[in-house]
């Protein structure tokens, strides 16, 4: 895959000395031994924690909310694609029978401007930004993952949706060759192909947001390669991965998990301390990596962006 | 050495447990990890103590049931101990509102008191008064498995392979209970 490969003599931004730092460079230097050893000490945890060499090109997320970004190895090794395995932990040894090169996605439905159009040619259409969100599996565990990609509202925009076109449904690849599960055919987990949909101001939403990487390299293949849905308001089940079709449409689509069990599962799935999974709490979440747990954030801490789309809807009821 | 064999066998998922958690590091989701092979521990051990009297003219461990029973106990205990601590740090008003609202938990602690009846009544002196009454390993046998279902968020061939074999064991102890109720009505004659 070609996401925009760095070329050769452009340095990457995070060699770059940093403007303030430039100007300061007089305090720069009186900080001395101690920012060698601290600067050291950073370099050391890099190398333990095995970061991806960076290879894409995107702007930096400010992480106003100063969110403690959890371990590439965390991030990509505990996974729910159930199309390969339910265990979350079998799921990176697994996706290597994805195969990437090529990818086509396909946007059709109540369009002006429907295409087929390779991933490659499709990412270079727009900005490329760094997003790091808060990401809550209805399971009640968490994590924060810098994303990388581009915002879903730019190529909202770009396809231009007739006016009667209210809700975006996407669909994962369809590969029994690719997918164990899927060659299980009606022993399988879930039903397949893989669905999500989101209503079109969902989508329109500044938040969400279409991930072709993460930690500044291309999408592992875990992780939904090579182009995935981030909706970091939402349990983790409505950011679709490995997405080959994108539709719009005038109903709403029955997303997968809820095709499988409308009691516990709807179609919107906001992360809710108040609510209740029928067999769990949502109060708390396990972060990776944590023996403690936190508590969950109304709209998993994105309630001031978000939460004017539900105005008068009964939380209760809409799950 | 059977004995030495047993615990070796039955302490290996701790010893598994609290090296992948402390030494080799890499567990994700520990709680959710410590519930999962304490829970399957606790399972897999009282499971496997209601099959020593089928086995026992292949292989004889009838003295060492009650052992390999309260191994199962202590791993329930451990099961248990990951909800409180961990999982509800010592909120106790959380742990008796969750135990009354959601099913699974609920199933899931009438299973710990009645395999903590079962411990408790294992002592000698007890046991002759209580022991008609631990036929209820059965019915903690049950809810542990629904208890185990309800926990997944889908049902995949796992589940469906481990009600398979549980159905097998099941039926071995129906013709087992049939066999020696045959027997003890000839005795009667």
């Amino acid at each position: 895959m070609n996401i925009i490969k760095r070329k050769v003599w452009q340095i990457s931004e995070s060699e770059v000395t940093p403007k303030e730092l430039f100007e300061k460079r007089r305090n720069f230097l009186k900080l001395g031994a101690a920012s060698i050893i601290s600067s050291g000490a950073i370099m050391e945890l890099l190398a333990k924690e095995d970061l991806p060499k960076v290879t894409l090109d995107f702007i930096k997320d400010k992480n106003k909310d100063n969110l403690k970004l959890n371990t590439f190895e965390q991030i990509t090794s505990h996974n729910n694609f159930y199309e390969f395995t339910t265990k979350q932990s079998g799921v990176k040894d697994m996706a290597h029978t994805l195969n990437t090169d090529n990818w086509t996605v396909t946007i059709d439905g109540l369009v002006e401007n429907p295409m087929k159009v390779n991933l490659d040619d499709l990412v270079k259409m727009f900005t490329m930004e760094e997003r790091i969100y808060r990401f809550r599996c209805v399971e009640g565990w968490s994590m924060v993952v810098p994303w990388n990609g581009f915002s879903l509202s730019s190529l909202v925009k770009k396809v231009k949706p007739l006016s009667n076109a209210k809700y975006i449904r996407f669909e994962t690849l369809v590969d029994p060759d690719v997918f164990p599960d899927q060659k299980r055919g009606r022993f399988g987990v879930i039903d397949y192909p893989y669905i999500e949909g989101l209503r079109i101001d969902e989508a329109m939403n500044d938040l969400s947001f279409l991930a072709t990487g993460l930690y500044g390299d291309v999408m592992p293949k875990q992780n939904g390669a090579p182009i995935r849905l981030v909706v970091p308001w939402k349990y983790g089940f409505k950011s679709i991965k490995s997405i080959v079709k994108i539709s719009f449409v005038d109903k709403e689509p029955l997303n997968t998990w809820q095709k499988e069990n409308s009691r516990e599962y709807g179609f919107f799935a906001n992360v809710n301390p108040n609510v209740d999974h029928p067999r769990w709490s949502q109060k708390k979440e396990r972060v990776l990596g944590s023996f403690f747990k936190q508590d969950t954030l109304m709209f998993n801490g994105y309630e001031k962006e978000v939460s004017s789309l539900y105005t008068g809807m009964d939380l209760r009821k809409y799950i | 050495m059977k004995r030495l064999f047993l615990y070796l066998l039955t302490l290996a998922p701790l010893v598994y447990l609290l090296t992948r958690l402390f030494i080799i590091d890499d567990v994700n989701d520990p709680i959710k990890y410590i519930y999962t092979v304490t829970g399957a521990s606790a399972t897999v051990i009282v499971f496997f103590s209601i099959i020593i009297s089928l086995i026992k003219n292949k292989l004889n461990l009838m003295k060492y049931r009650k052992e390999i029973g309260l191994l199962g106990f202590f791993y329930a205990l451990l099961h248990l101990l990951n909800f409180i601590i961990l999982d509800a740090q010592f909120d106790f008003s959380f742990v008796i509102k969750e135990t009354l609202d959601k099913p699974f938990i609920y199933l899931g602690m009438i299973a710990f008191f009645i395999i903590l009846f079962m411990a408790i009544t294992s002592r000698k002196n007890l046991y002759r008064k209580y022991n008609k009454y631990h036929k209820f390993v059965y019915l903690f046998l049950i809810l542990i498995t629904i208890h185990w279902i309800m926990a997944q968020k889908a049902i995949s061939i796992l589940q469906f392979s481990y009600i398979f074999i549980i159905l097998i064991i099941g039926y071995y102890k129906l013709l087992q209970q049939i066999i020696n109720n045959n027997r003890s009505l000839h005795y009667q004659f």
